[in-house]
């Protein structure tokens, strides 16, 4: 490589700048259903740039849920109301990008006092992290420590966050009418199995 | 050993061919989608290019990983990619179809003078 | 062998800003659905890519899910824009299996 720059550094400012194009996309369209696509793909894109960034527990997650379920669920929602969102007064615009710039600032603020990516010596890392990745291969012996915190050390919070995924798909399920329910047309009514 | 090396060399060669030719068809079909007038005309940019680019890539990345268990997932993915690519294609285009989306049959109106139809007398 | 990757990779993350801005623009839905699905293929083959680049082959993994999930919800968006409402849509697939076993035309 030339002079030590990281070439793969140009594939993560591709997918930002089409992240960035797809977010000013989103908010300007008026059009819902290419908001809800475009929201479909954003999600897709950021499920990429996790790839990119070694997260791949999170991408998958990300590329399930949000570039797939989420999407046919939105659109199943926007079916139930208008097409076209209604325009936002002016005032709003200014107030919302008051509070966005705000909130940026303070987390740019705060970024300063983050540890160094991937330091040995971080909270994260030194204590239990170091703990769960010497103890991983004598007990468990699977090559992602991932998988091994999530299923086995950590295992309860995974069983909560189940029971959390499944109480909302029933609710969403439940909302958007779907299970159980007969047809609306009496022509077509015949007795089901 | 120079067998090894030959056989090296020509699979790379093999792979850097499948890979450029899959990016010309990708990048080809990709402007298509963009440049061409009609939605029916953009399917067929699309629907044809990225079935043979995404194939023609991916041989070429299995021909660079050699003979390991990421060529079994990249055949399948492959495979996978063959089989759905072509039928959400025609899916598209049913669906426009049915709902009553026209082709755009003539992009220059009117006619060449040539194919005017004669409106009554010379 | 890195160079032809990244190369790749790159001519990839140029397609897909080229579906995006179909995606932008379509004047139909047809045209977004179209953009979205072709996206999707061109985002599974950037993951390949990427995991060949980078030497990890975890990204083939998802690269195989999105494929899947991809067409999947094409054919749901599809499906939704022919019935109209999710709820008529299962119901007419479900009513019309248990009558004749017939696919819907």
């Amino acid at each position: 490589m030339m002079d030590g720059f990281d070439w793969t550094q140009l594939l993560d400012f591709a997918l930002m700048a089409m992240l960035l194009a797809v977010g000013i996309a989103i908010v300007r369209l008026r059009n819902l259903f290419a908001a809800v696509m475009l929201m479909g793909v954003y999600s897709l894109l950021s499920a990429a740039w996790f790839v990119t960034l070694d997260a791949v527990d999170v991408a998958f997650t990300e590329a399930a849920v949000g570039a797939g379920i989420s999407t046919v669920l939105m659109l199943g929602a926007m079916l139930l109301t208008a097409r076209e969102a209604e325009p936002v007064k002016a005032g709003r615009h200014w107030a919302a990008l008051v509070v966005v710039l705000a909130t940026g600032a303070a987390l740019f603020y705060a970024i300063g006092d983050m540890p160094a990516y991937g330091d040995p010596n971080s909270p994260a890392n030194a204590y239990v992290g170091l703990d769960y990745l010497i103890r991983t291969p004598q007990e468990i012996a699977v090559p992602n420590v991932v998988t091994a915190v999530l299923a086995s050390y950590r295992g309860f919070d995974t069983l909560g966050e189940t029971v959390v995924i499944f109480a909302a798909g029933l609710g969403v399920m439940l909302l958007l009418g779907l299970g159980g329910r007969k047809p609306r047309r009496d022509t077509e009514e015949e007795d089901e199995a | 050993m120079t067998g090894m090396e030959i056989l090296r060399l020509v699979l790379d060669a093999a792979s850097i061919g499948m890979m450029a030719t899959g990016m010309v068809f990708v990048l080809a079909g990709a402007l298509g989608v963009l440049r061409l007038p009609d939605f029916f005309t953009r399917m067929h940019a699309a629907g044809v290019t990225d079935t043979l680019g995404a194939e023609l890539i991916i041989f070429g990345l299995i021909l660079q990983s050699g003979f390991t268990l990421l060529s079994a997932k990249l055949l399948l993915v492959g495979f996978i990619l063959f089989l759905t690519s072509p039928t959400a294609t025609h899916a598209v285009a049913n669906a426009a179809h049915r709902a009553g989306q026209k082709p755009l049959l003539s992009r220059h109106h009117p006619a060449h003078p040539r194919d005017r139809v004669e409106q009554g007398g010379e | 062998m890195f160079w032809v990757n990244l190369a790749a990779a790159l001519c990839m993350s140029v397609a897909m800003a080229l579906m995006l801005a179909r995606l932008f623009a379509g004047p139909s839905l047809y045209d977004r659905v179209l953009a979205a699905n072709s996206f999707g293929t061109k985002t599974v083959l950037l993951l390949l890519i990427f995991s060949l680049l980078t030497g990890r082959p975890d990204g083939v993994d998802i690269a195989l899910l999105y494929a899947l999930i991809n067409f999947i919800a094409t054919i749901a968006i599809l499906k939704f824009f022919r019935y109209r409402s999710l709820e008529i849509a299962l119901a007419q697939m479900s009513l019309r299996r248990a009558i004749g076993g017939e696919d819907d035309e």
